[in-house]
């Protein structure tokens, strides 16, 4: 039987693609049917010549058995559809422009979609690469101030014997490390250390070498490294010996043991990490509850469900509350699926905005077809009624219809994937991160399903409206009419103005939502609140804990190399500091104020905490409103000193000045009193995410020492990217080893910190353009055709005496009309658009009423431009002319 | 002998091919002289429906074309039976001999009732 089928498909195809030898073999065996007809009179008896003559009238014509037979070497189904085929692509070639229109505006409806499924498949639906990771959960401790926050060494050693009961729970502790090698720059590397059940949770082991030993975890024994894919390609170019080799982080020699395979550099999750190092808790970071240092990250066992998991966390939670109150009472626990997380915990509501905002554009590219297919149909309303009457059935007559839709979705999903392959290049160089990791959105199979999808629906879509028409068209009106097209009756007009109103309403909501976001981020990348970002270097550098082991040392270095920077030429002043606050400020000390009772653990006001050099708030410019900054005087032996923002001030103190009230921190045993000695103004970061403490807290940094430094430069009269080099140059004077990052100016930093951000503005601005061309070139389209077919009434109006002004006027206000109606109709998505990008993004300022109305001239403009063109055609109508052509 | 009505009853032609090549495989020429032989002049197959009907057979994959050399020592396309061909044939017989003595029952009407 398959063999038959075979055999059957063989000679179709044979005779479908082989027309040529089909035809010479059909002559031949009807040429020797012939000769054997003459053979044969011929031994009749008759001549040759009179057989010949014979055989030809036997024979007769041959030209109709011929063409019999050429018909059953055609498949009838495949045949038909093929002179179908043929047929729509004349059809279409004879309008070229239409069918221009008509892929363009395809191509780049389905594209945007398809890039955006591009995306969304990039991020959340391809699977971590860790084997069963949909078993794995983020461990969070929830504070007031950290929804996300880490766990003291003591709280998770006091749980050890608890965690067995959800599975593994591996943890980790931020810390970047410089990394050097005799004879080459230091450099600071991305570094976790990790305990050493780490990469069993991840159940990814080294590609090369080996993971963590049990006992590497304890201080002393840590000095192994194992390092990233990336950092093996980029720093040691792939060495197969690299296994044994010895660099130095921080300053001590530490040994790698193994290369991660490329897989882990997965840019959604820990693939930013370039250095693995073993826990090597300090006796000082085991002790006491209150540094919370340690990330969790866990692995379920195979028995524990997803809700049992939940409840276990939880308990973990309410456990610590309850045996560690002091450090816990106020905070619970809680897990969240990796798969959840590894996008980024809240950015499923952006990219599900995104994904609809990318489908309104389709949804624009659709109804546009819809009106151009429409239009196109009407006009060709007598040819259909011709057939119809002629006996076409109503499939014979949506066929041509239904291929012309189908071939332009096809043409369009091919375009669709130039399109998104297109913006899937600059989505990669867009979306490179700092340290080279790249986002990295594959276009597989499933990107292309989606293209084919997209096309096979939109042409459904936008190919029913004409086919309807056509199905009931009435044929006497029709045949009747004198004109060759038809502009519809009320009803099909009806339905192309929706189409119109529409396409404004959906363009309303992407161009609001664009600008909201535009202004948004610009406001947010300009936001200078109590710092200023002109004349400003920045930088990062680490202090090698080995060379840099006391406060002393620390702060010698300190002031030394800011006494060299200042005495640059061009440089006004230069400071250092724990956190560049308008950048990012993740520490926070808990208070007890005093003159107030010792604060219930949990509700302690806190505050952000930062480390300051004395001479930070004039090189930030942030102002000081009252007291001093401080100085010399404050050093790690002086009474401790603070100095707080306004915020804090009036929070604690009301209008009473706080200069002089004395604060400690809430944790320990007894309160180390320190005096507050000034007053800051608030300072503002230029990220989007809410800031939940408002509290901001200074210290001078000789009494908080930390190896790891802000370096801030401010400089006058000279360009602050030419500085760049000779501030380099002095720090590593001073110490050749010092990894110093980042070093350029703020403005610099600040236009790269959001480049996330700015994808998605590009994203979405392009997508309120596309919305935006698709609707203007609808509402054109639409305006035209009418202008067109009411030649002769403009015509018969200016004959009557209509002035230009007039016809004009009647065309522009029929556009507008549209757009306002559809401007009205977006205001609703308009409004929905604008309290998701609320919610999405807290920090950012979105002023609603003025984008409101901008957007909504904006839409009128276009319109009134798409309008335009067709109106100074309506008033350039000759009546002479346009009623003679009646 | 009179000659059949020259119109042959709808899927005749195809049984009368089939049958025709169901000893060995013929070409055109062949087949049309066969079925005179045997219809002893009664049914003759014009080259005008012949080829049609031998193009279509083939299109279905009942018979296979192959070309081979005719007695005279020419180039000539013969034409075989396949698998389902033959199962064809089968069926069409049996479908071809109640139809007739359906027929037949119904001609000698005045016999039987």
């Amino acid at each position: 039987m398959i063999a038959a089928r075979f055999r059957w498909l063989r000679t179709n195809l044979r005779r479908f693609f082989r027309r040529g030898q089909q035809e010479a073999e059909l002559n031949s065996e009807i040429q020797f049917h012939f000769d054997q007809l003459v053979a044969e009179f011929e031994a009749e008896g008759m001549s040759k010549s009179q057989a010949n003559s014979a055989a030809h009238r036997e024979f007769g014509t041959t030209d109709s058995y011929r063409e019999e037979v050429r018909d059953s070497w055609r498949p009838s189904a495949l045949a038909d559809l093929w002179r179908s085929i043929v047929f729509a692509i004349r059809s279409l070639a004879r309008s070229p422009g239409f069918t221009f229109v008509a892929i363009v505006t395809l191509a780049l409806g389905i594209g945007a979609n398809t890039s955006m499924f591009s995306i969304v498949n990039g991020i959340v639906l391809k699977p971590l690469p860790y084997a069963n990771s949909d078993q794995m959960d983020r461990i969070y401790r929830v504070t007031s101030v950290d929804p996300a926050g880490g766990v003291a060494p003591a709280d998770l050693a006091h749980l050890e014997s608890e965690l067995g009961a959800y599975g593994q729970v591996a943890s980790y502790v931020y810390g970047d490390v410089s990394l050097s090698e005799p004879g080459r720059p230091a450099e600071m590397a991305d570094a976790l250390r990790v305990s050493n059940n780490f990469f069993y949770v991840f159940a990814t082991q080294p590609h090369l070498g080996r993971s963590f030993r049990s006992g590497e975890e304890i201080e002393g024994n840590h000095r192994v490294v194992v390092i990233s894919n990336r950092m093996w390609q980029n720093r040691f170019g792939s060495r197969e010996d690299i296994i044994g080799h010895t660099v130095r982080l921080n300053g001590e020699p530490n040994e790698i043991v193994g290369v991660m395979p490329e897989s882990f550099n997965d840019w959604r999750y820990m693939g930013w990490v370039d250095v693995f190092r073993p826990l090597g808790l300090s006796a000082d970071e085991m002790t006491g509850h209150e540094s919370n240092i340690m990330h969790l990250i866990g692995r379920r066992a195979h028995d524990v469900s997803k809700e049992e998991a939940t409840q276990l966390i939880a308990g973990f939670g309410s456990r610590l509350a309850q045996d560690f109150p002091a450090a816990n009472a106020e905070s619970s626990w809680r897990g969240v699926s990796l798969d959840i997380i590894k996008a980024g915990e809240g950015s499923h509501l952006t990219l599900a905005m995104l994904v609809g905002l990318s489908g309104f554009v389709l949804l624009i590219a659709c109804s546009n077809l819809a009106n151009l297919l429409l239009a196109r149909t009407m006009a060709r309303a007598r040819e259909f009624a011709v057939r119809a009457a002629l006996g076409a059935s109503s499939r014979q007559l949506i066929r041509p219809l239904a291929i012309e839709s189908i071939l332009l979705a096809l043409a369009g999903g091919i375009g669709a994937v130039i399109v998104a392959l297109g913006a899937h290049r600059w989505l990669a160089t867009r979306s490179t991160g700092d340290n080279g990791e790249q986002v990295i959105f594959t276009l597989d199979w499933s990107v292309m399903a989606w293209a084919g999808i997209a096309a096979l629906i939109t042409a459904i879509a936008f190919g029913i409206a004409p086919a309807l028409f056509a199905m009931r068209l009435d044929l006497n009106q029709a045949l009747k009419s004198g004109s060759r097209g038809t502009t519809g009756n009320r009803g099909q007009q009806k339905l192309r103005n929706l189409l119109i109103i529409g396409q404004f309403a959906l363009a309303m909501v992407l161009l609001t939502g664009a600008t909201l976001f535009i202004r948004g981020l610009s406001d947010l990348n300009n936001r200078r609140a109590g710092w200023e970002s002109d004349q400003l270097v920045t930088g990062t550098f680490l202090l090698p804990e080995a060379n840099y082991g006391t406060v002393e040392e620390i702060s010698a270095f300190q002031r030394l190399s800011l006494e060299r920077l200042q005495a640059l030429p061009g440089v006004v002043s230069a400071s250092v500091a724990h956190y560049h606050p308008f950048l990012n400020w993740p520490s926070t000390r808990r208070l007890w104020v005093e003159g107030y009772d010792r604060p219930e653990a949990g509700h302690e006001p806190t505050a952000l905490f930062n480390g300051v050099s004395p001479a930070y708030f004039e090189t930030v410019e942030t102002p000081l409103l009252n007291g001093r900054s401080f100085d010399d005087r404050d050093t790690a032996k002086s009474t401790p000193v603070y100095i707080i923002n306004e915020s804090m001030a009036r929070g604690l103190f009301g209008d009473e000045s706080p200069i002089g009230r004395r604060l400690a921190s809430a944790t320990g045993d007894s309160p180390e009193w320190g005096e507050i000695i000034g007053v800051s103004v608030d300072v503002k970061s230029i990220f989007p995410e809410a800031t939940p403490v408002t509290f901001q807290l200074y210290r001078p940094m000789t009494q908080v020492a930390h190896h790891r430094n802000r370096l801030a430069v401010r400089t006058a009269g000279i360009a602050p990217q030419a500085m760049v080099d000779s501030i380099r140059n002095t720090m590593t004077e001073l110490d050749p080893d010092l990894p110093l990052n980042q070093l350029q100016p703020a403005n610099t930093t600040i236009a790269r910190a959001n480049y996330q951000l700015g994808v998605l503005r590009d994203m979405l601005s392009s997508f309120a353009v596309l919305g935006l061309a698709l609707a203007a070139l609808g509402i054109y389209g639409v305006i035209a055709r009418t202008v067109a077919l009411r030649t002769s009434e403009f015509g018969i109006r200016i004959a009557l005496g209509a002035q230009i002004s007039d016809i004009i006027r009647l065309v522009l206000s029929s556009g507008t009309r549209l757009a306002l109606y559809g401007a009205a109709l977006g205001l609703i998505g308009a409004f929905g658009i604008s309290t998701l990008l609320g919610a999405a993004f807290p920090n950012m300022t979105m002023e609603r009423g003025p984008v409101l109305v901008s957007t909504t001239l904006i839409l009128i403009a276009v319109a009134l431009l798409a309008s335009y063109l067709p109106a100074r055609r309506a008033a350039k109508i000759s009546p002479t002319e346009a009623l003679r052509a009646e | 002998m009179e000659k059949v009505r020259k119109e042959l009853l709808q899927g005749t032609l195809d049984l009368l091919i089939l049958k025709s090549l169901s000893t060995a495989s013929l070409h055109g020429w062949d087949i049309a002289k066969r079925i005179a032989l045997v219809s002893k002049d009664r049914l003759s197959l014009k080259q005008g429906s012949l080829y049609p009907a031998l193009h279509r057979l083939e299109g279905r994959a009942w018979v296979e074309a192959e070309w081979g050399v005719s007695d005279a020592g020419r180039s000539a396309k013969f034409y075989k039976l396949t698998d389902t061909g033959r199962q064809q044939l089968e069926t069409e017989t049996e479908h071809w001999k109640s139809f007739a003595a359906a027929m037949a029952s119904v001609l000698r009407m005045e016999e039987l009732l």
